[in-house]
């Protein structure tokens, strides 16, 4: 088998699923398949947006943040459903475990995409052969459409999953890319976003083989060092490797929320701060970390947007001690205008295990009903085996629907 | 103005006035140093506005001279050259002399300084306080008092009252407490009232006044008299006059937080717990607060432990003299420790442990005037 695999360089796998909440629900109920179908916020609010849709709905022109009205208006039969991040989350982690089966070296990139390392994997067979495999049983098991591209790293990897969808399996060599990737435009190449696009258009750089001729100077002058990077990667070089711990190197928690209106109602404010607050006192909970920083981010009716942080000497993680600093913050820095957004971040993380908190002459004593709870806990998980408690907290309902990706429930697939 | 003077005498002088000056302060003139010369000696004064040092230096002690051809009058000099200009000068003694414009000639062998002073008249009057309310101590006592208390004031001013130590006179006992709110350290100090009539019962008292005071003041068994006022207070040796504003505001009751009952008492060798801590701490550096672990064993054993997940750890083992009650694991900052054990004198401390979340309080042994508290760490 070692024929197939190269001396050296790597075979990276990049495993993008197919319009992935579309397909979940698609699987929950057979009916729903073959049907234009949507998955949207809430259809009555401005963040009623198309998250994803079924490439029957997406023939028909829907696209995803696109409005829910306006694709209603292209597409009067979709079926629009509410996301279900619960069913999406266990879904997303049953892939993961599939794919570190095949190898350790699986970097998760967010719910629904992710690399694979397979260059020592030769005793599975030759590398199409695997992603056959890969792709199969995660149709089988899981009813679920999945894209695989396989390529030397993960830049040609990622833009070969996108090249053949759904169900595809690409395979993008280096001598593949004078004719595969080169003649794509530009906005397609992973990276370059409207804004970067526009600037490379000055530089006359509209396909992606363009900028493989354009000038390094220049693009260094607009771009910084991101502009060679992009030149390296049209190259079709790219070194980053698979990390299976890259998504653990976060450094921030955060939730925001759009307003329904803009407003400068202190009641709406201080509940969607309540709100925020409880998400992330509920992520760093599951994540085992606690905050020294905190940081607020208030969008105004006009897309101003400030965000001011604070360190505090005792640690965050309780939603009670997130809301005081986080309305603290806001009293002290929101100017009275209209808001349209308010987020709500926890940074500078520290693992549990690491926090340790000096405590305080002149409030020690309120920590001391935790002494007691914790020490009747001890008593009795020594005489049970196991906590025999839950605390009511951890139960809230955290599946409200958001936007915003949230990587933290993947640390399941590794345990 | 005129004089000359033993340079050794007015450099110490010098030193002692600077404590007091401030280059950041509102009123510009407060920058120098204020000269004056009298028939009786030379007053050297500086001042911050909280604290006012001054410092005189007699005609004559014991039968020496120290100034001679001393012509009345004074002057206010520049304070960021006038030290460094008298500490190099060459002979033992020096000149000092002014003319009508505050110009200062300072005079010693072949080296001669022109400084531009300013008007003494423009120096701020420092208050004179009249107070019925002064007691003494021997320099050596007052210099205790501030050793074992001020070391515990907190250093940050989100509770500026905290900044200082807390000074009460409550039946008989003067007492000094002083908390960061993370550790605390209370002494206390029988004190014969008979012939007092101080009325004064809980002052604050800077905590950076008390240690420029404790560096001025020399150990020995001169006294010092401490007189008190609503808002200063004045410590008065024989050519020192040291005067410091008072914090406002309540100091908070501490005493109802200390603990009266201990779970786990330990008894151990001074000495041989502070360096055990020392080197636990070594590798503790690096984490928050530099935690260590203590835990006790059997058979009177302690065990110290440090650890930072990225370097190592360390495990010392202490020997104690006794071990008293509840078994126990505690984590605390190293640093607030070894604070509170160098303070000890005595061969054996006394430890009183009530919990791994309470404060523990340490003593030195036979000894209930001295009490050191420290908060544990909690950890998640």
């Amino acid at each position: 088998m070692l024929k197939w695999y190269p001396k050296n360089g790597r075979i990276i796998f990049h495993l993008d699923m197919n319009s992935f909440y579309a397909s979940v629900e698609a699987a929950y109920n057979p009916e729903l398949k073959g049907k234009p179908l949507a998955i949207a916020g809430n259809p009555e609010e401005r963040r009623g947006i198309i998250v994803t849709s079924s490439y029957e709905a997406r023939a028909k022109g829907v696209r995803t943040t696109m409005p829910l009205w306006q694709a209603k208006k292209l597409c009067p039969e979709l079926i629009v459903l509410p996301p279900n991040f619960d069913r999406y989350r266990q879904a997303s982690s049953e892939i993961f475990k599939i794919m570190a089966e095949i190898t350790p070296i699986v970097q998760p990139v967010s719910i629904d995409e992710g690399y694979l390392d397979i260059t020592e994997c030769y005793d599975l067979g030759p590398p199409w052969e695997i992603a056959e495999r890969l792709q199969q049983r995660i149709k089988n098991e899981l009813d679920l459409p999945c894209s695989i591209g396989i390529a030397p790293n993960k830049f040609l990897a990622k833009m070969a999953s996108d090249m053949k969808k759904p169900m595809g399996i690409t395979i993008l060599r280096k001598r593949d890319l004078p004719e595969k990737l080169w003649p794509l435009d530009i906005e397609e190449m992973y990276g370059v976003g409207q804004k970067t696009a526009e600037k490379l258009h000055k530089l006359d750089v509209y396909k992606i083989g363009d900028l493989v001729e354009a000038d390094q100077f220049q693009l260094k002058r607009i771009l910084g060092v991101n502009g060679e990077r992009l030149q390296q990667r049209a190259k079709g070089i790219d070194t980053s490797p698979v990390d299976p711990d890259a998504i653990y190197d976060f450094k921030s928690i955060g939730n925001s929320e759009t307003l329904r209106e803009d407003t400068t109602d202190d009641t709406t404010i201080a509940k969607l701060l309540r709100r925020l607050s409880q998400k992330v006192a509920i992520r760093l909970a599951r994540k085992e970390v606690v905050a020294e920083t905190l940081q607020i981010m208030i969008r105004y009716y006009n897309r101003k947007t400030i965000t001011r942080s604070i360190t505090k000497d005792e640690y965050l993680a309780q939603e009670d001690e997130i809301f005081a600093v986080a309305s603290e913050l806001f009293d002290t820095n929101w100017n009275g205008e209209p808001i349209r957004l308010l987020g709500v971040t926890a940074q500078n993380l520290v693992e549990k295990e690491q926090a340790i908190e000096q405590l305080n002459l002149f409030n020690y004593q309120e920590h001391l009903q935790d002494e007691a709870i914790q020490n009747v806990i001890d008593e009795l998980s020594t005489k049970y085996g196991k906590n025999p408690f839950k605390k009511i907290k951890d139960q809230v309902n955290n599946d409200t629907p958001t936007t915003s990706f949230q990587k933290d429930f993947l640390d399941d697939f590794k345990q | 103005m005129k004089f000359t003077i033993q340079k050794d005498l007015l450099l110490e002088s010098i030193q002692h006035v600077m404590k007091a000056i401030s280059s950041r302060v509102t009123i510009p003139i407060l920058t120098g140093i204020k000269i004056e010369a009298t028939n009786e000696g030379i007053k050297l004064t500086g001042s911050d506005s909280d604290i006012s040092i001054e410092s005189f230096i007699p005609t004559e002690e014991n039968g020496i001279i120290h100034v001679e051809n001393i012509q009345p009058g004074s002057i206010v000099v520049q304070s960021k050259y006038f030290p460094d200009i008298i500490r190099k000068l060459p002979l033992k003694t020096v000149e000092i002399n002014t003319t009508d414009e505050f110009k200062v000639n300072i005079i010693s062998g072949g080296s001669e300084f022109h400084l531009n002073g300013q008007d003494p008249n423009e120096y701020p009057q420092l208050p004179t306080l009249y107070t019925e309310n002064s007691f003494t101590l021997t320099n050596t006592v007052l210099k205790e008092l501030i050793k074992q208390t001020v070391y515990a004031v907190s250093t940050v001013e989100t509770r500026p009252i905290l900044t200082g130590v807390n000074m009460t006179l409550k039946e008989e006992r003067l007492n000094f407490v002083a908390t960061d709110s993370h550790r605390l350290a209370s002494r206390h100090l029988p004190i014969n009232l008979a012939d007092n009539q101080l009325n004064f019962n809980s002052v604050v008292i800077p905590g950076k006044s008390l240690v420029e005071l404790n560096k001025i003041i020399d150990e020995n068994d001169e006294t010092t008299s401490i007189s008190v006022t609503e808002n200063q207070i004045l410590f008065q040796t024989k050519n020192l006059y040291f005067l410091s504003r008072l914090l406002d505001g309540n100091y908070p009751e501490t005493s109802r937080l200390i603990p009266d009952q201990s779970k786990t008492t330990i008894l151990t060798k001074t000495k041989e717990l502070l360096n055990a801590i020392d080197r636990a701490s070594l590798l503790a550096r690096e984490n928050k607060n530099n935690v260590v672990k203590l835990e006790t064993k059997s058979d009177n054993r302690l065990e110290i432990s440090g650890h930072t997940p990225e370097v190592g750890q360390v495990i010392e083992e202490v020997n104690s003299e006794s071990v008293e009650g509840e078994d126990l694991k505690i984590s605390f900052s190293a640093k607030y420790m070894l604070d509170a054990l160098k303070i000890i004198e005595s061969d054996n401390v006394k430890i009183e442990f009530t919990g791994a979340m309470r404060p523990f309080i340490i003593k030195p042994e036979n000894d209930e005037d001295i009490l050191q508290l420290i908060l544990p760490v909690r950890t998640f």
